[in-house]
């Protein structure tokens, strides 16, 4: 007994600081400006990023703690926080994730696999350059994680082929893998659908009544960006991991054979990828009256409608945990608002800037960057964006620059395998250390972060 | 007896395997061959999972099955487990369980071996296996984290043999550490068991912080070098005045077995103060087995 008290205690060490750091906080005298809901929302705000960092309880119960308090603490009443628990910024969510599942069942990933292959050639570069060219459009419309499960074996078999052991072709490896998880990052800035974290987004300037972002007025911003970093990613990756192999042409030829087996598309997959391209033009025209979630649910609708998925499947693989999570995290963002805290903090974090600047935009901006990118690799994307983005929209005024510039700069956290499920997956694989990610990862966030705040300050406001 | 062997790679695991599956053979126990690998976090797990399923349709399987394929080969050529057909690896007859996912193989020489694959903080899917399953031993290869090593032995509840530096081909001796814990006898009867098996000689070690050394220590050892006696097994005894730890670890050099019984003292009195197995594990480079009653 007295064993598993002590045990318990070591291993929830993370939980009881978190708890007792948060009811220390409780006992200060609420700061001036602030009402007494704001500050323990604020309170809220800073025990959800604790339990996030260091996962003491399993998420799900995270969000549900978060939901619990809201009314414990007297910040808003049941109905109220049940009411912006559901959102369809969480309808999307959930629907990404099911769309997801539905995609990769479909046994896409041969004949994407032959696709790249066709158009690369055998030469390593080319093939890095077309992991990377076809991840980032390919993630901009269907999710990062998606396109990175779907892509893994083609990148791994190709490994593989060339080496039985692929310790001894540890450069090759590294550039294959990150060509795909990097390549699908960057590709998740292009559109709203590219990942969850830009329809929190969305779904934040709709609540806060400063603007409805349609899906083409997105990729206006976001998609040029994408369009850069493409080459920009080839170059940095190419200097970072030089492989062993110049040309893969076994490896190659192995893995057309192996495709090559699987036939012609059939019937099943061919209506896959209509569905998804009625749901692809369903957000680009229809998203600003019915929302991106609906859509999203539309589409899952047909996916088990025609039989291409089974619900036991999408069940089983759906993490319903997550959307626990980022359901209650978009409640604490909306109650961010309503209790004043957003307002408050965004106040004292002008009040800041000013103290110390005199170009208050680049300063906002650049500061906006590099909290956010550096958040982003501690915290996940989409959590970032959860808690940051009511406090940036008050920062930015009637402006949708200094949000846009958050939501985006979400995607740059490419130093830990936190960031990003498409960096888990590549880790997961065994061939890659999470100290590979600072290795390239430094470069890629110093550009994206010098090409955002290029296009945020240069040509955003010439064009936009 | 049913013994659990953690592995974690190819590389590092060779020597565990090694000793691990000799000392289960010793004492005919059923062996579980465990990994367990880094779990990723909540936020992103089925997704992982997912991107894992879709690498298994192109026969691309956990890193953690990789590592239990080999520890399987490496146990079949050493002929630990028995060439057969039914006896193959194949990583689709993996089961989901509770804990993860388990390969059971059909009995070897009377032995059964299970392959075990999960993920998670190590020191708590090692606990929660042993939980399940009754062990007796759990056998390790030692970790550079001196923590670890700690919370090993703190929060197993089974025997814990820390193989350290084990090499197969070098030559050992057993350092037998004999004092009246109630955990030497057990120890003395691993240490035969395990010397008859291995043909190993064994050095009793009873070491005294006073001048003087209490008839509960003498007896111990006495009661040993009878025991020893009687199994005809080589060995020699040596009492030495001074800090049992440093003598452990200075008598087992890198060159001895040391076994030892776990310390009596209480859970708390042992997780704020330590104790001399605990010592003595954070401090030599010998292979180490802390014997505790059940």
């Amino acid at each position: 007994m007295l064993e598993n008290i002590i045990y318990w205690s070591k291993q929830k060490k993370w939980l009881l600081l978190s708890l007792l750091f948060s009811g220390l906080l409780l006992l200060f005298p609420t700061p001036h400006g602030l009402e007494i809901s704001g500050y323990r929302i604020i309170v809220i705000v800073i025990l959800f990023i604790l339990l996030i960092l260091f996962e003491p309880i399993p998420l799900p119960a995270t969000g549900m703690l978060i939901i619990v308090l809201q009314v414990l603490f007297g910040i808003a009443s049941p109905n109220e926080v049940a009411s912006s628990f559901m959102s369809d910024s969480v309808f999307f969510i959930m629907g990404s994730l099911m769309l997801a599942i539905a995609i990769i069942s479909q046994g896409l990933d041969s004949r994407l696999a032959l696709a790249i292959i066709n158009v690369t050639g055998h030469k390593t570069w080319k093939i890095s350059f077309g992991f990377i060219l076809f991840c980032a459009l390919l993630s901009s419309f269907i999710g990062e994680h998606t396109v990175t499960a779907m892509m893994m074996p083609v990148g791994i078999t190709l490994i593989r082929n060339t080496n039985a052991n692929p310790k001894k072709n540890k450069k090759l490896s590294l550039l294959l893998l990150f060509s795909i998880a990097y390549g699908s990052a960057i590709g998740s800035i292009g559109t709203p659908s590219g990942g969850g974290r830009n329809v929190i987004m969305i779904g934040y300037l709709s609540q806060f009544g400063i603007a409805e972002v349609t899906y083409l007025e997105w990729m206006k911003y976001a998609y040029p960006i994408l369009i850069l970093q493409i080459p920009l990613t080839v170059i940095v990756l190419w200097t970072t991991f030089k492989p062993e192999k110049m040309i893969l042409d076994s490896a190659v030829i192995k893995l057309k054979t192996k495709v090559s087996q699987s036939g012609k598309l059939s019937n099943k997959q061919v209506l896959a990828i209509l569905i998804f391209i009625f749901i692809f033009f369903g957000w680009i025209f229809f998203s600003s009256t019915l929302g991106l979630g609906i859509i999203s649910l539309i589409g899952v609708i047909l996916y088990l409608s025609f039989g291409l998925i089974e619900w036991r499947d999408l069940n089983k693989n759906t993490n319903w945990g997550v959307i626990i999570l980022f359901g209650a995290a978009i409640s604490i963002g909306f109650q961010m608002k309503e209790t004043g805290a957003a307002f408050w903090l965004a106040n004292n974090f002008i009040e800041w800037v000013n103290s110390f600047s005199t170009n208050i935009n680049f300063s906002y901006s650049l500061i906006s960057v590099i909290f956010t990118s550096s958040l982003t690799n501690f915290l996940s994307n989409a959590a970032t964006i959860a808690v940051l983005g009511p406090i940036v929209i008050n920062i930015g005024g009637d402006s949708l620059i200094l949000p846009m510039i958050t939501a985006l700069s979400s995607a740059f956290g490419y130093l830990t395998i936190v960031a990003s499920p498409s960096y888990m997956i590549i880790y997961s694989s065994g061939l890659v250390k999470s100290s590979d990610f600072l290795k390239g990862g430094w470069k890629m966030m110093i550009m994206s972060i010098i090409l955002l705040l290029l296009f945020s300050n240069i040509i955003w406001p010439l064009f936009l | 007896m049913k013994f659990l062997l953690a592995v974690g790679s190819k590389e590092f695991s060779n020597d565990t395997l090694d000793i691990g599956s000799k000392i289960a053979q010793a004492f005919d126990a059923n062996l579980s061959i465990v990994y367990v690998g880094s779990k990723p976090k909540d936020l992103y797990l089925n997704r992982v999972k997912l991107a894992q399923e879709n690498l298994e349709k192109w026969e691309i399987y956990h890193p953690g099955v990789e590592v239990l394929k080999w520890a399987f080969k490496k146990l079949r050529d050493s002929k630990f487990i028995e060439i057969n057909d039914l006896n193959d690896f194949n990583p689709n007859n993996m089961l989901e369980t509770s804990g993860g996912y388990k390969m059971i193989l059909p009995s070897s020489y009377g032995q059964k071996i299970d392959l075990i694959l999960r993920e998670g903080d190590l020191i708590e899917e090692l606990r929660d296996e042993c939980k399940k399953e009754n062990y007796t031993i759990g056998i390790i290869g030692g970790s550079k984290k001196r923590n670890k090593s700690n919370d090993i032995l703190q929060f197993l509840p089974t025997s814990i043999f820390i193989t350290n530096n084990f090499k197969i081909n070098k030559k050992y001796r057993i350092l037998l550490c004999v004092d009246d814990s109630k955990g030497t006898e057990l120890a003395i009867k691993f240490s035969i068991i395990i010397a008859k098996k291995m043909n190993l000689e064994i050095t009793i070690i009873t070491v005294s912080k006073i001048k003087k050394f209490k008839n509960g220590y003498k007896n111990a050892a006495k009661n040993a070098g009878k025991l020893l006696e009687k199994e005809k097994i080589n060995f020699k005894q040596e009492f030495v005045f001074g800090d049992p730890v440093s003598s452990f670890v200075k008598y087992g050099k890198d060159n001895h077995i040391i076994i030892m019984g776990d310390s009596s003292k209480s859970i708390i009195k042992k997780f704020f103060f330590g104790s001399k197995p605990l010592n003595t594990l954070k401090r030599t480079n010998a292979p180490i087995l802390i014997v505790r009653n059940k």
